[in-house]
């Protein structure tokens, strides 16, 4: 599939939010949008999905299904999670019985089969976007857009969409993900778009990128969300561990990390927070920008 | 295709915001066929009438109670053309339905009565004319509905004022010597036929003027769901 020179604004006197796009993905491929937040991700992967028309330009050779999980799943419907599902396999024009068949496996895969008779208003977060992901899947997806498929999902669903996208990816489909919390390092072999300013750039990364391991000391009941917000900017973090005599910073020898990550900014930032706590190390590791 | 028509037919029904524009439309007919006994054809002809804003209203509602995000979910699995088809579809069907009812309603509440005098028209070319008007009603009545939703006006407020505006304006510019009457559909002209002398010339022609009508609506409705995105 791809994106030819797509230019988007929501108003006809509104400011332009996509700025000449021009990218291709191909099957197989698995592509993670990047960028701040309101800089048009959700936008780009919504003309990709065939959502929005873009302004000008055109999107050409899209697979003729597209699976699309959107950042909010659409609660306020009469139905319960298993008509929901059904009607929409239906929609996607498989028969009953497949249908049937189909919404069986995939609430039982996303854990949802407990929630089959309940109605969609009653859904919690997380399990209403595991139903955003089921009839997104329902029929494989030779495209399947994913905004933001993480949130508020359980450890165990978190663990499962990467599998789920290898699926994807096996049967010769392309999957895009947009993600700001970090978790597509669960995506190594993805290709990194970066949106900003309405243009789209693509991150290349270098096998011998030089990598650095940064320790932070934090107190201990700040680790949880201190690895979160190391998460969101994109480090790896490699362990956490509650030793605190080793918690000074330190340069460690290079390692064999994934090659693309992040500055060191982050782990900055969480030192400069802290510095007379000493309860607890994390370790983050970072590389350069580019 | 028939799946999605069936899913929002079925959003419209559980959510039961359908009740409020049928009943709407029942306590109208109620006041109107409780004023005395009428002809067939004269009878139907000011029902379809009044018909006509409550089944825009229904159709603006079966539109309306699929949230947005749901209906780009429709598009992104049957496509633009289909969706949109799809959403006319369905309100086409409900429109039926509640035609159904008006038709059979003033048979259950005694407001219809047979020829009286030997001029009169018998009770089956009544019952004809009567369902040729409202069926006339239905393609404009859903074409106004779908140009007032939400999806092809943005804000709820201008959906309201876009089906009273449509609503008043079929009235208003179909009285007889109307400056503009074809700004209208022809509601109020095919009321006037059911009622008074009703050529075939003039059926096909009043026919072809809803048709044209409707099909002029929901060209603004595709265009306006094509600027909103």
């Amino acid at each position: 599939m791809r994106l030819e020179n797509v230019w988007l604004r929501y108003h006809r006197r509104g400011p332009w939010v996509l700025q000449g796009i021009d990218v291709r993905i191909g099957p197989g491929e698995v592509a993670i949008v990047l960028g701040r937040n309101g800089v048009g991700k959700s936008t780009l992967l919504q003309v990709a999905a065939g959502v929005l028309r873009p302004g000008r330009g055109r999107v050409t050779d899209r697979p003729a299904r597209v699976g699309w999980v959107p950042e909010r799943f659409p609660t306020d419907q009469p139905f319960t999670v298993a008509r929901y599902l059904t009607g929409m396999a239906r929609v996607a024009g498989l028969g009953r019985a497949a249908a049937d068949e189909a919404v069986t496996s995939w609430t039982d895969r996303l854990g949802l089969s407990a929630f089959r008779s309940v109605r969609l208003p009653e859904l919690s977060k997380g399990t209403a976007q595991k139903v955003g992901l089921a009839q997104a899947l329902l029929r494989p997806p030779g495209l399947l857009v994913l905004d933001e498929p993480w949130e508020g999902l359980d450890a165990a669903t978190r663990e499962l969409v990467p599998e789920l996208i290898a699926e994807v990816l096996a049967a010769d489909g392309s999957v895009l993900v947009s993600d700001h919390r970090g978790e597509t390092v669960r995506l190594p072999a993805a290709r990194r778009w970066l949106v900003a300013d309405g243009s789209l750039s693509e991150e290349t990364s270098s096998p011998d990128e030089t990598i650095a391991v940064v320790e932070v000391a934090v107190p201990a009941a700040r680790v949880a969300g201190t690895v979160a917000r190391v998460r969101a900017e994109g480090h790896h973090v490699l362990r956490v561990r509650s030793d605190a005599s080793t918690a000074a910073s330190q340069a460690l020898p290079v390692e064999p990390l994934r090659p693309a990550e992040p500055s060191l900014k982050m782990a900055g930032e969480v030192t400069a927070e802290q510095p007379e706590a000493a309860d607890a190390a994390v370790e983050s590791a970072a590389g350069e920008t580019r | 295709m028939s799946a999605l028509v069936r899913m929002r037919l079925a959003g419209l029904l559980r959510t039961g915001r359908a009740l409020a524009p049928l009943l709407a439309g029942l306590i109208t007919l109620g006041t109107l066929y409780g004023g005395g006994r009428a002809q067939p054809a004269e009878a139907y002809g000011v029902s379809a009438v009044v018909l006509f804003p409550v089944l825009a209203w229904q159709t603006k509602i079966l539109l309306d109670v699929e949230p947005d995000v749901q209906r780009r979910l429709a598009q992104v699995t049957v496509g633009v053309a289909r969706e949109r088809l799809a959403g006319l579809l369905a309100a086409a069907v409900a429109a039926l339905a509640t035609v159904t009812v008006a038709l059979l309603f003033p048979w259950l509440v005694g407001g219809v009565s047979g020829p009286v005098d030997p001029g009169d028209r018998s009770i089956p070319v009544g019952l004809a004319l009567g369902l040729w008007a409202h069926v006339l009603v239905v393609p404009a009545a859903v074409a106004l509905g779908a140009l007032a939703s939400r999806a092809s006006v943005g804000g709820a407020g201008y959906g309201v004022a876009v089906l009273a505006l449509g609503g008043v304006g079929a009235v208003v510019f179909g009285l007889t010597g109307s400056v503009a009457p074809w700004l209208a559909p022809p509601i109020m002209a095919a009321a006037r036929t059911t009622a008074g002398d009703a050529a075939a010339l003039t059926v096909l022609g009043l026919s072809g003027w809803a048709l044209a009508w409707s099909a002029a609506v929901v060209g603004g409705y595709l265009w306006r769901r094509r600027a909103q995105g």
